[in-house]
């Protein structure tokens, strides 16, 4: 016998350290919500949590509660199907250990498609900056049980119930004027190293890039960088790529 | 166990609600409440664990011999507990660690279901594929809050006609499905919120397939 399959069983410690951080991802995915956003989820390694998740927005178990647009998205391609399903103002949520690379590439580019991340996981936590909200177990979840033992649902039902009793509370559906632009500068509204990602491949003969940012399509100048493949994701400051961020696909 | 379906919480804010503009007093009741269910939802879980003991034992000591057997395990259920089921046959199949069994849900191929849907109707679509696929000598596990699912029904009726050992798990007061007589293991999960039901009905599963993989050790000992 294992030791998984011996050891005390771990719902025994399910409990919610991160309350705090559900309360924000909640507050903040009813106001996305309210703006129309639709939430796109996603478990490459566990389809069916991304399933639940899905339906526990489109069809509430509480009657009378507001049916929701929420999607699951899997299968191979799971980039490029986003890619082109996700606009602007959309949430993304995924199922899954920090491990997933296919989880992290999405969340790096969410930025680009004007999207918010929550991710919802068990184990060792993601690195600081991979996603807007983190939902994550107690330190001593067993991640490879995590998805069977209770403990991923309790905390996708909690972002449901609680996202659900923000509604009750209309004046707070809409962000103050001073979250949404804060300080002599605004990051939003200035041009300062904003994420992009180039949607068709650039050449030598043409430096002008199309790219796609959280406000939508725009023209580059990508002289600085040299030619890019599409997919690639950049930093744009005052209408040029300034720097290639991360791997290139 | 229970809790309120739906918190009115309007009357811990002192403004009118469209006006209201501080998120402080709304996040800490958020947290608060999320803290309340997640003491709710373990305290279900150790309860429920701890009342299903024996039932839980004997449905993995009958399913334990099945799967030594060669029997194969079928899950089932609608709408989250249809992943949910999923979640279950992937612990069987591909377990993170001890011995894997055939263990396959019945909700994964939307050509089958729709297929049976249209052509026989919703009641039939986990039976008729039970007429395709079981044996004498598998086993079920059927998934349901409310223990009231007519397809589930039908399917257990079915799964005892043909020898495939029936367990149950409903929520409530386990509903028409745990009184059914084709269920041979009842496992109830007596709370009326869905959610924490369905969290419970995954410890659950997993308790029985921590059961299981005992016995299955057991007896290769």
């Amino acid at each position: 016998m294992t030791e998984a399959a011996t050891s005390s069983p771990t719902w025994a410690t399910a409990g919610a350290d991160d309350a705090d951080d559900l309360a924000g991802a909640s507050l903040a995915l009813a106001r996305r919500f309210h703006a129309g956003a639709t939430l796109w989820c996603i478990a490459p390694r566990w389809p069916e949590q991304a399933r639940h998740v899905a339906v526990e927005f489109v069809h509430p178990v509480i009657v009378g509660s507001r049916a929701l647009p929420a999607v699951h998205v899997g299968g191979p391609g799971l980039v490029e199907a986003l890619r082109a399903l996700v606009r602007p103002g959309d949430v993304l949520c995924a199922v899954s250990g920090a491990d997933d690379a296919t989880v992290a590439d999405t969340f790096r580019r969410a930025p680009a498609w004007g999207a918010m991340t929550i991710w919802i996981g068990a184990g060792p936590r993601p690195v600081a900056g991979a996603a807007d909200h983190v939902l994550w177990s107690d330190p001593d979840t067993d991640p490879a049980l995590a998805p069977y033992d209770g403990s991923l649902s309790l905390r996708y039902h909690m972002l449901w119930e609680l996202t659900h009793i923000c509604f009750d509370h209309p004046g707070l559906l809409t962000p103050p004027e001073d979250e949404v632009c804060e300080g002599p500068v605004c990051v939003t509204c200035s041009d300062e190293g904003r994420l992009a990602e180039v949607v068709t491949a650039t050449g030598d003969l043409d430096p002008e890039a199309t790219v796609r940012t959280s406000t939508g399509l725009e023209r580059v100048d990508t002289t600085l960088v040299g030619p890019l493949p599409a997919g690639a994701l950049i930093l744009v400051h005052a209408g040029s790529a300034i720097t290639v961020v991360g791997d290139t696909p | 166990m229970t809790e309120p379906e739906h918190e009115n919480t309007g009357f811990l804010y002192p403004f009118i609600e469209s006006e209201e503009r501080d998120a402080g007093p709304l996040l800490a009741d958020l947290a608060a409440s999320a803290r309340a269910k997640a003491l709710l939802s373990k305290s279900l879980a150790a309860a429920t664990i701890e009342a299903t003991a024996g039932a839980v034992e004997a449905a993995a000591r009958a399913m334990a011999q099945r799967f030594e057997a060669g029997g194969v395990l079928y899950t089932f259920g609608n709408g989250g507990s249809s992943s949910d089921a999923a979640s279950v046959a992937t612990l069987f199949s591909r377990p993170p660690s001890g011995r894997a069994v055939p263990a396959r849900c019945l909700t994964e191929d939307p050509a089958i279901l729709t297929a049976l849907g249209n052509d026989v109707g919703f009641e039939l679509i986990f039976a008729r594929q039970l007429i395709a696929h079981a044996r004498a000598g598998d086993m079920c596990i059927a998934l349901s809050t409310s223990g009231g699912s007519k397809n589930l029904l039908v399917a257990a009726a079915e799964a005892r006609k043909r020898g495939v050992l029936t367990v149950a798990m409903a929520g409530y007061d386990g509903g028409t499905l745990a009184r059914s007589p084709s269920v041979d293991h009842a496992l109830v999960v007596r709370s009326d919120s869905v959610h924490r039901i369905q969290e419970t009905q995954a410890a659950l599963a997993m308790q029985l397939w921590r059961t299981v993989q005992l016995e299955l050790a057991r007896k290769a000992a």
